[in-house]
Order: C-alpha cells, then structure tokens, then sequence
C-alpha cells in the first residue's frame, strides 16, 4: 500500500514535469518579441530584391506558419503541438537541413549523450561513494585522509577548466586521446566499438572526475555519520567483523541519501554532459543544441530541449524507482 | 563470579583525561541479577562498557582489571583484552539506546546471526531463534521483518531474545526500557527475570528507578561521581541502607496512599574535573563532617557482604521536617 502510495506519486510528479516542461517550450518562443517568421521574409527580400511578388510573399507567409506550428489560435496551436510533439514526437522538418525531421537527428544523437551520460554517472558514483565510504569509514587513517583530499581537491574545480586541463594533458600533450570525436558511421562492428570507447574515453574521463569529488565529499561525511547510529555501535558491541559493519550497516544506510541526492542533481550533469558534447565535438545532443542555435534551427533546438526535458526527467524517475528496493522503510509498511 | 580490581577509566577529551569509573573494587557472584543505580554522569555506563572489555578510543582502562573466571578454550584466564572473542556467545550487551540499534535496512534474522563465524550452521541456528523467540512471546514471522515493521515493545523483546539466545555467562542491560511506556517496561522486565531464573546469568542491570530495582535485582550497586559507593543484597540494602546517598534515592521513591512530596534528591554532583577530596558526596550529605571533607572513606565490608564508603555508615540520618 505504501509502495503504491510512493509511486503514485512520484508518477504524477513525473508527468507533471514533463507537463510543465513541454508547455515552457511552447511558449517561450511565442513570448519572443521578434517574429522569426517576418526575419525570415526580410532576409529572402533582401537577397531576391523585388522579384517576389506579394502573392507569393503571402504563400511563402503561410507555408512557413504550417512549418513553425503558427496557424490558428494560440490554443489551437497547442493542442497541435502537444498532439504532435507528445503523442507522435514529431518536431516538425529541420529547417537548416531542410526537409529531414528534427526526430531523425534526435533520434541518432541521443544514443551518443545516454551511453556517454549513463556509463559516467554509474562509474562515478561507485568510484566516488566507494573511496567516500572508506575515507569517512577509517577516518583515523592516515590512508583515509589522503583519499579525502582528492575529492577536496577535485570538488571545487570548475567543470570546463578540468576538461580543458584533461584535454591539454591527455590529448594535446600525450596525444594519448582524440582531440575531437571522429566515428565513421555504419555497422556496428568490432572496430566500431574500439572507436567509440577511444573517442569516448576523455569525454567519459572528465564527466567521472568531475563528478566524483561531490560523491567523495558527501558519502565521506555521510559514512562518518553513520557510524556514530546506535545501530553500527551496536553491530561492533556483538562482534560482527569491521568490513560487514562497513558494506552491511554503515554504506547500506549512507547510500540512502546519495541516491536521493543523484536523483537531485542529474540535472547539473546532464548539462555536464552538453558541455563536454560541445568542447569534445562528441555527436550527441549537446552537439546538436548547438549547431540549432548556431543555424537559426528553431524545429532542431526546441526538439533538442524537449528531448532533453524528457531525459532528465526521466533518469530522475528511475532513480526513485531504484529507491525502494533498497530502502525497505518505503517498501513495506 | 566477575571480579572488578581496582578500576580506574577514563575519557580523552580535549580538555584533557577524565575519571569516570575511578577505582571500583567488587566482587559480582554468580547467578545474580545486579541492579546498579546513581545519578546520570556517575559512571554507570563506563562501568559496563569496561566489563564488557569495549575499549575504544576515547575510553581507555587506566588500571586494574576485571577477572571473569570462566575459562578460555586454551585454559587461559580471560581478561579485557580477550574478552572481545565472547562478545554475545558469553557476555551480552543490551545497550542504552536499544530502541534503535537494529539495523532498519537489514531484516532481523540476518542481524540475528552476521556475528557468527563464516563456518557457523546459520540455517540451523535461525530453526532454533524461530523456537526461542516465541517463548519470548514474539511471533515467528518477526525473525523475517525490517525492525520499522515491529513495535518498540517488539524490538526490546528482540534485542533482549538476541542478548540471550546463546546463554552468555554475563548479560548487561543499560537501562534496557526506559524508552518504553510502563506496561510494555513491566513485561521486559519480567521476561528478563523469567529468562535469568532459567538460565541462571549474570545480569548486570542499569536503571534510574529504584521501584524497579527494588522489584528485581538481587543486589544493589550504588555509584556515585564515578565511585562505588554501597554494594550489598537488594532487601538488605532497600531496608537497611549504609550510605547516606543511598537512603536519598531510596527516600525518593513515592509510596502509593503517600499525600506529600518525597523528599527529592537536593544538589548535583561534583562535576569530576574538580580537585575531588575527602568523600565526594559530603557537600549534600545531612550527616557530612569535617573528616568527610578531609578524607576520604574506603569502600569496606560493614556487615557481611555488605559494603559502603562512609565513614559513618549506618548512623542514624538527622531527622528532616518533610516539606508540605
Ligand atoms: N565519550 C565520552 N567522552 C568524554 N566523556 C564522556 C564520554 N562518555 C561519558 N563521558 C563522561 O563520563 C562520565 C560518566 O558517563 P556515563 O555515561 O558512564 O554515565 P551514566 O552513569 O551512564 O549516566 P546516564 O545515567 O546519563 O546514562 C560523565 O561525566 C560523562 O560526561
Ligand atoms: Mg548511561
């Protein structure tokens, strides 16, 4: 009942956010006080000079309204777009590439951010959590201390300055690594895979390090926390064994509110990634934000911002799915 | 038998060491059910955790020791430093705060039995906690819960089923209810006594109540500022006291049919970083003279098996006026 309970409303939380989210981006562009329609039309004026004739001005106006999603009212606009972009995920054609829909760029792009996002926020976590654990666990070691100090100093290195550091380090000096992302499309084959883990491997690198500091930092005094609960004194009162008392009691607690603060921040790392994207011209969704502003691609960039609404979103979802299973306070009444 | 050899332990702090069991020398016999008792701060809890030889930073045994004449396996004498390979198999520990010292993300079984060795038959050792939990009028099903699902009073029954399942020699019990309402305490407690008369332990037993005290404890300890101050049979010591602080809390008790207010306890105690000389009790003591705060009393057998640190001990009290 409870479970249920929990759910529920982490569900209506969700599609309230997807809600709110989708009608932010219908009405950001509306709000904006130059029409991108009538840019338009003045560009194409100037270049054709007076060899439009006003008919064909006035056909072009509405062709390009169809293609913008502008016709009707306001509230006809947007049960189109919700019916469009929700129920069919349909962002309209690119217009810098004109006719190919934006979905099919999205579609090849956000494969690039999931993988490059999940692999480093899982290896992040672990990495981070684990040397936390340890430090906040043996905090009377010297060994322990040493381990803290990389989280302190990692933790307050602006996210770009550590990526232009790795990639001045790594791939400018040791050219261990690619400077920018080059993978050929086609089969997935073996080679293909080496590419994408070689050209993935810095991108990867600075999303985990920058994460793992926070994670170090926090699960340190989380741990250390934890081990003053009456329930880990007690645990080494009946003589259970130092490495139980640390996986069993004190990580097994600790990590409750790590998850919760994963779930809290995915944000700041899904932009992370973005940025990581532009800096490494890796081919994922932060690659394509940016070439939408830098072409004027309104259909591409409001796409790319759903889609990236939806991700977070959702990643923030299946984390408090996850919650549960390991917190049995919420899973049983 | 455990035997307390001139215990003296103390706390690292960063004002420097403190006192807080300073020089408790006794004599536990077997089998009984020790009640120990004193205001907060006078040591109660020191005392246990050196028996019970948990010895960590910042609590360290400055000297003495405690002898707890059962035999290792090797015919070695068992001391503090040992006596952590016992810890729950011959020795148990019910600590203060027992209302939240299982483990909430663990279920209960696994808590029940991840001290044991790696070796150790767990399956057929939960067979036998399932049978033996509900003698302890706790459900069987309760083994296989998160502690959320189990009321308080459930959870102490655990703990006190976990203190006792592998019949340690010596079960201590810092304040094991007070965190209970008073008809959940009583059935505690009476499953306690019930499971010492048939195991025949050691408990060791630390409350502030003296009512309880008075119910079941075999003997009575009394500690004050960090000092054994009476020790002797419980009915002995509830009608005949030695010590005048031990009369203070007895005095304490309300009667049921009583219309005025118990005399209550007047004063604190000495903080124990003071320069403490001559008795520590004599700035509350009726009885208190100058030698009282010149000297101080040695703890001595002042009838047979009755001990008290007083230098007038079992002088008939100044009689006080009880205030309206
Ligand atoms: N971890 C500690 N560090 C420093 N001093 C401590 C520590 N624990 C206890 N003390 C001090 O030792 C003295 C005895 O404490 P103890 O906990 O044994 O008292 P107690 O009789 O159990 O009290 P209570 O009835 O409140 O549980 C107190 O003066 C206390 O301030
Ligand atoms: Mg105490």
């Amino acid at each position: 009942m409870k479970l249920l309970q929990y759910l529920g409303s982490r569900f209506v939380a969700y599609i309230a956010v997807l809600f709110i989210g989708v009608t932010i981006t219908f009405f950001l562009p509306r709000l904006m006080p130059s029409d991108p329609i009538e840019g338009y039309i003045a560009q194409m004026q100037n270049q054709a000079g007076q060899t439009i004739t006003p008919e064909a001005m006035d056909e072009l106006r509405v062709q390009l309204r169809r293609l913008y999603g502008l016709e009707g009212s306001l509230v006809e606009q947007y049960i189109n777009y919700i019916n469009k972009v929700v129920l069919q995920f349909d962002f309209g054609p690119s217009l810098y590439s004109y006719p190919r829909p934006v979905a099919e760029f999205i579609w090849t792009a956000l494969p690039w951010t999931l993988g490059l996002l999940g692999v480093s926020i899982v290896i992040s976590w672990i990495i981070g959590n684990f040397i936390g654990l340890l430090a906040g666990f043996f905090h009377n070691s010297r060994f322990a201390t040493t381990l803290e100090v990389v989280g302190v100093v990692i933790y307050p290195i602006p996210y770009y300055i550590l990526a232009l550091l790795l990639i001045l380090q790594f791939a400018y000096i040791w050219q261990w690594f690619p400077l920018s992302t080059t993978i050929r499309p086609g089969p997935l084959t073996w080679e293909k895979v080496n590419a994408i883990i070689y050209n993935s491997f810095l991108p990867a690198m600075t999303l985990i390090i920058a994460g793992f500091g926070w994670n170090i930092l926090s699960m340190k005094a989380l741990a250390f926390a934890t081990k003053e609960e009456p329930y880990v004194v007690f645990a080494r009162l009946k003589g259970v064994k130092p490495r139980r008392i640390m996986t069993r009691y004190v990580f097994r607690n600790a990590t409750l509110p790590q998850i919760t603060a994963l779930a809290l921040s995915i944000g700041t790392i899904f932009n992370g990634a973005l940025l990581t994207e532009i800096l490494f011209s890796y081919p994922g969704l932060g690659l394509l934000m940016r070439t939408a502003i830098g072409s004027g691609d309104f259909n591409l960039m409001y796409g790319t911002i759903i889609v990236s609404i939806v991700s977070v979103a959702t990643a923030a979802f299946f984390i408090d799915l996850i919650y549960p299973l390991i917190d049995p306070r919420i899973r049983l009444r | 038998m455990i035997r307390l050899n001139q215990l003296v332990a103390t706390y690292t702090t960063v004002r420097g060491t403190v006192k807080a069991v300073d020089g408790v020398d006794l004599e536990i016999p077997s089998g009984n059910i020790v009640g120990i008792a004193g205001e907060s701060g006078c040591g109660k809890t020191t005392l246990l955790k050196v028996i019970y030889g948990d010895l960590v930073y910042p609590l360290a045994l400055d000297s003495g020791g405690v002898d707890y004449v059962f035999a290792d396996d090797d015919r070695q004498e068992v001391t503090t430093e040992t006596i952590q390979q016992y810890w729950f198999k011959r020795i148990s520990y019910i600590p203060q705060s027992s209302m939240s010292s299982l483990n909430p993300v663990v279920k209960i079984r696994k808590q029940f039995v991840d001290f044991l060795e790696p070796k150790a038959n767990k399956e057929e050792t939960l067979d036998r906690v399932r049978q033996f939990i509900r003698q302890l009028d706790l459900p069987a099903e309760a083994l296989d819960s998160y502690p959320h699902q189990l009321s308080g009073g459930m959870r102490q029954r655990m703990m006190v089923a976990l203190a006792t399942f592998f019949q340690p020699d010596i079960i201590l019990a810092d304040e094991p209810t007070t965190a209970l309402d008073v008809v959940v305490q009583k059935g505690i407690l009476l499953l306690l006594v019930r499971l010492q008369r048939q195991m025949q332990n050691t408990v060791l037993f630390v409350s502030h109540d003296m009512g309880v005290h008075y119910q079941i404890s075999h003997r009575m300890l009394i500690m004050y500022a960090a000092k054994a101050v009476e020790f002797g049979e419980s009915a002995e010591v509830f009608s005949a006291p030695l010590h005048p602080y031990t009369r203070m809390l007895i005095d304490s008790l309300p009667n049921i049919g009583d219309d005025h207010m118990r005399q209550g306890v007047s004063g604190r105690p000495p903080s124990l970083w003071d320069d403490l000389r001559g008795c520590r009790f004599a700035a509350r003591c009726p009885l208190a003279t100058q030698r009282c705060r010149d000297e101080e009393p040695a703890f001595i057998e002042h009838r047979p098996n009755h001990f008290a640190a007083c230098h007038y001990a079992g002088d008939e009290l100044p009689k006080v006026e009880p205030s309206a």
